[in-house]
């Protein structure tokens, strides 16, 4: 028993520990590349930004994280907010935004 | 030129303002679009959004008789407002309302010149988009003691292809339109070419006579 739960506070400390490396974004009313400039153009200002990625058929944004930089996801809905759109979902992955890309352009 | 095909072409001059633009980039965004093109119809309009459901700026509006025998310029400023927005999975839908105020000048029937007449513009569009169809219906209305007109516009669009956020956006529509007050008799029906990219949009036609019209808009 002790046995498990040290297990489970290592797993967890490994989880805490493991940093994001891009945040994905499932948005609704994304259907314009003309209207949703503004996301790219706010959320490229904000400073844990490294790079943006918008697709319009998988209704994704995703945003490169800088090395140990995070953006909490209130303040990811309300910059879509503020550029015209509402966020679904809010997803955290380590792969790479090219990684996120890649798999956003296989049909 | 023939009435129709005069109408015609204003219908073409006008129509990319009544087109896929809207009033309202998004929040601390700029909206230029610019129209040039036609004997009928001239229009400037700058609009800055401090949030994203509200614009106001600068607009300048001309409009010509489909026989020339009148001319109203109305440089003025105007407020935007996103009275409603429906953001669906594959779909977006709008309902925007507006209101400015300006000074016209320009000559009534008869050569009558007039300057620094106030004069009220309210206006409306609802629209609805996917990635492969466009429809909207929107209203214009302008008066002032020397003159009224109400636009009234419908179009539908459809892309031969999805593009997404990083490709060439090109589009085919039809619209059809009535103004009123004397600038044209009837309603027109205007086929149009629609090209974007990035934060640039460009359009124009070309009418039976061969007359080119241009708009360009950026959002900034």
């Amino acid at each position: 028993m002790k046995r498990a739960i040290v297990a489970l506070m290592i797993g967890g400390a490994a989880s805490l520990g493991a940093q994001a490396k891009t945040i994905k974004m499932e948005v609704n009313g994304l259907v314009c590349a003309f209207c949703a400039q503004g996301i790219e153009k706010k959320l490229r200002a904000m400073a844990p930004t490294k790079d943006v990625y918008v697709s319009l058929e998988k209704r994704l944004v995703a945003v490169a994280l800088k090395d140990g930089q995070d953006i909490p996801d209130a303040t990811l809905r309300e910059s879509l907010k503020d550029s015209g759109y509402d966020v679904v979902q809010v997803a955290r992955t380590e792969d790479s935004l090219d990684a996120v890309r890649k798999a956003a352009k296989e049909k | 030129m023939r009435p129709f095909i005069r109408a015609a072409w204003l219908a073409i001059a006008v129509a990319p303002i009544a087109a896929h633009a809207k009033p309202i980039a998004f929040q601390d965004g700029w909206t230029a679009m610019a129209e040039y093109g036609t004997d009928t119809m001239r229009e400037a309009q700058v609009f800055y959004a401090p949030r994203y459901w509200w614009s106001g700026g600068l607009s300048a509006t001309k409009i010509i008789a489909d026989d020339g025998r009148f001319e109203r310029e109305m440089p003025g400023a105007q407020l935007n407002y996103l009275v409603k927005r429906w953001n669906l999975p594959a779909a977006q839908g709008n309902f925007f309302v507006w209101g400015g105020l300006a000074s016209a000048r320009g000559f009534d029937t008869g050569g009558e010149r007039f300057s620094a007449v106030f004069t009220q513009k309210l206006g409306a569009q609802l629209d609805y988009e996917t990635r492969s169809v466009y429809a909207s219906a929107k209203t214009d209305w302008f008066h002032s003691s020397r003159f009224t007109h109400r636009v009234d516009t419908v179009q539908l669009g459809f892309a031969p292809y999805e593009h997404d956020y990083d490709e060439l956006a090109f589009w085919f529509l039809v619209q059809a339109r009535r103004i009123n007050g004397g600038v044209m008799a009837g309603t027109e029906w205007v086929p149009m070419v629609r090209l974007f990219k990035g934060n640039f949009w460009i359009e124009g036609g070309v009418n039976r006579d061969r007359r080119a019209q241009l708009m360009v808009m950026m959002n900034f």
